[in-house]
């Protein structure tokens, strides 16, 4: 009896399980699919390539040769600016977080310090990006100043992203022993020669998966981006979205473009797992 | 004076960096509040609280208050509900744990740009996936996007998709950090696994649950990609304008800054309302 109840159970728990992976896949399966059908067959049903429709790589060639110049513009301008915002990030974040784990200050408390990194992770990017795109204008440089070009991008999300770096370094800093420091530094060695050739190689994997998350997060963000560049310095976000008013429904094309910008941070974030809880909660859930 | 280290300056290089690109240009934006700031012009005349007064009759403010409170009421709870009985079901040991759950990973690193234009093609109206099965079921074309009471709807489906990957991790690791021997205890004295669920799993679980409470309410609340981008800023009409959607268009299509930083100043004081609640929860994890 209480077999039969277990096996019950046990299938209930796969069919559920199973039905919300199903709900998770679908759409970005579709997304495969789609840029895979010929235009004719981008409202049928069907998903098995070869039985229920023909596949074909025309769209990817049309989007990789004749559409290629703007794909390429924004896949560049993604990595340039995910590469200098997650470099700032982690690198003002590093040593922040390496301050705040192994000295106590004393006029802010710590707990201070860490709180006002905290409190900026709350802030609404909109109530930024108005101040900001001024700021940018006013740059006495060319004749809209900052306004469409990587830095500006780079420059914001550096600081929208440094709150992660910040929490989740010192908390790497904090679960390793400070055993080996003290005694490099009894043996007359500098603060920053202990950080950069005993203390950092240790956290060594954490450091890199924030610099991972605030790629990906750079990668993927919309506004800052969508309100700073127009013709030179957007970012794949942007690409897509004025896709869809440019290309209408042809989706078999727009597909594509989402896929360029999905699939890099989906292998990323698989890659650092491990790191994603405390790094999506700022440390304040540890895996 | 206190003594200056190196690891003052330390945390001054971040926190000066978040100043400088952060906050300066927001409390410019508070003065820019009572002045008929607008885009493009140098000149700004005081105007005193005016904006702050038009905000009293400004029915597009409340339906935009409305909306984003609508979406954020009913896309929270129900990742939250989602998020645990998922991880409560991958927590024992089941067959293809771990592709499940890079699954499940996966839309948490795509771009919600992505996401929303996933939507759209999924959702369709004539020939979208979707609604061809449901036509195929004999439901006839269901108005996703086009209907002013569904659309709210399809645009927390989609934030749904998403974000309920983020609530499963978080609280499938703090279940996975309750110790084992808690379980065997209530197992021997006989407790169902309800039981145990109610007066062991959840206790223990209370505190991560209530940070990702915390998280998902401030980050709805900021909701903007995918109304943006999904239903065309915002729309049908205004019926999925939330509010960070309403401030954008008052600064960057109307160009009335000023009115404009006065909404975000208030949108800003709600939110660092709710926030203050939730710091002082979150401070105890940086002690």
């Amino acid at each position: 009896m209480s077999n039969m109840m277990d096996r019950l159970k046990s299938i209930a728990t796969y069919a559920f399980i199973l039905l919300f992976s199903g709900f998770f896949f679908i759409p970005l399966f579709w997304m495969v699919v789609i840029s895979m059908k010929n235009p004719i067959d981008q409202f049928t049903l069907g998903f098995v390539p070869w039985l229920q429709f023909e596949p074909t790589l025309r769209n990817w060639e049309a989007e990789g040769f004749k559409q290629a110049a703007e794909n390429l513009k924004a896949l560049m301008n993604s990595t340039i600016i995910g590469l200098g915002s997650a470099t700032i990030a982690t690198v003002l974040g590093a040593l922040a977080g390496y301050a705040l784990a192994r000295f106590e200050f004393k006029k802010m408390k710590n707990v201070d310090i860490l709180s006002y990194f905290l409190s900026l992770r709350f802030l609404p990017p909109i109530a930024l990006a108005i101040p900001f795109y001024v700021f940018m204008q006013r740059i006495p440089v060319g004749t809209s100043g900052l306004i469409d070009t990587q830095l500006a991008v780079i420059l914001i999300h550096g600081s929208a992203f440094l709150p992660y770096a910040v929490l989740v370094i010192r908390d790497a800093f904090k679960s390793v022993p400070v055993a080996m420091e003290e005694s490099a530094f009894v043996d007359g060695a500098s603060v920053l020669r202990v950080l950069t050739r005993i203390a950092l190689p240790v956290v060594a994997p954490a450091v890199a998966a924030v610099f991972i998350l605030t790629f990906s997060f750079s990668w993927n963000e919309f506004l800052f981006a969508f309100v700073l560049t127009s013709k030179n310095a957007f970012t794949l976000p942007i690409r897509i979205a004025e896709s869809v008013t440019a290309i209408g429904v042809f989706f078999y094309a727009l597909s594509i473009r989402q896929l360029i910008a999905v699939i890099p941070p989906i292998v990323l974030g698989i890659l650092v797992q491990k790191y994603i809880v405390s790094g999506l909660t700022m440390g304040a859930v540890k895996a | 004076m206190a003594k200056l280290t190196i690891y003052h300056l330390f945390i001054l290089t971040a926190v000066v960096y978040v100043l400088v690109i952060s906050i300066f240009p927001m409390i410019y934006m508070v003065y820019g509040s009572f002045t008929n700031w607008r885009l493009g012009l140098a000149d700004m005349d005081w105007v005193g609280v005016k904006h702050y007064a038009d905000l009293v009759e400004d029915y597009r403010f409340y339906n935009s208050m409305t909306v984003t409170g609508f979406l954020t009421a009913l896309a929270v709870p129900i990742e939250m509900v989602l998020g645990l009985a998922l991880a409560q079901l991958m927590r024992v040991k089941i067959r293809f744990r771990r592709i499940f759950r890079t699954i499940f990973l996966m839309p948490l690193f795509c771009a919600p740009v992505a996401v929303a234009l996933m939507g759209e093609i999924i959702f369709y109206e004539s020939g979208g996936p979707v609604n061809s099965v449901l036509n195929i079921l004999g439901l006839g074309n269901f108005p996703w996007r086009s209907s002013p009471v569904i659309a709210p709807f399809t645009v927390v489906l989609c934030d749904v998709w998403m974000w309920t990957p983020f609530c499963f991790l978080i609280t499938l690791a703090a279940l996975e950090g309750i110790p084992r021997e808690l379980h065997e205890a209530s197992v021997v004295d006989g407790a169902s696994s309800f039981q145990i669920f109610r007066s062991v799993d959840l206790p223990m679980i209370a505190s991560p649950l209530a940070t990702i409470l915390m998280f998902r309410i401030i980050d709805t609340i900021k909701i903007f990609d995918i109304p943006f981008v999904l239903v065309g800023g915002g729309g049908p009409g205004i019926a999925t304008e939330a509010i960070t959607i309403y401030i954008y268009k008052i600064a960057f299509r109307n160009f009335t800054l000023g009115q404009a930083a006065a909404i975000s100043l208030v949108f800003l004081a709600i939110i660092a309302i709710i926030s203050s609640v939730f710091m002082r929860r979150l401070r105890r994890y940086y002690v």
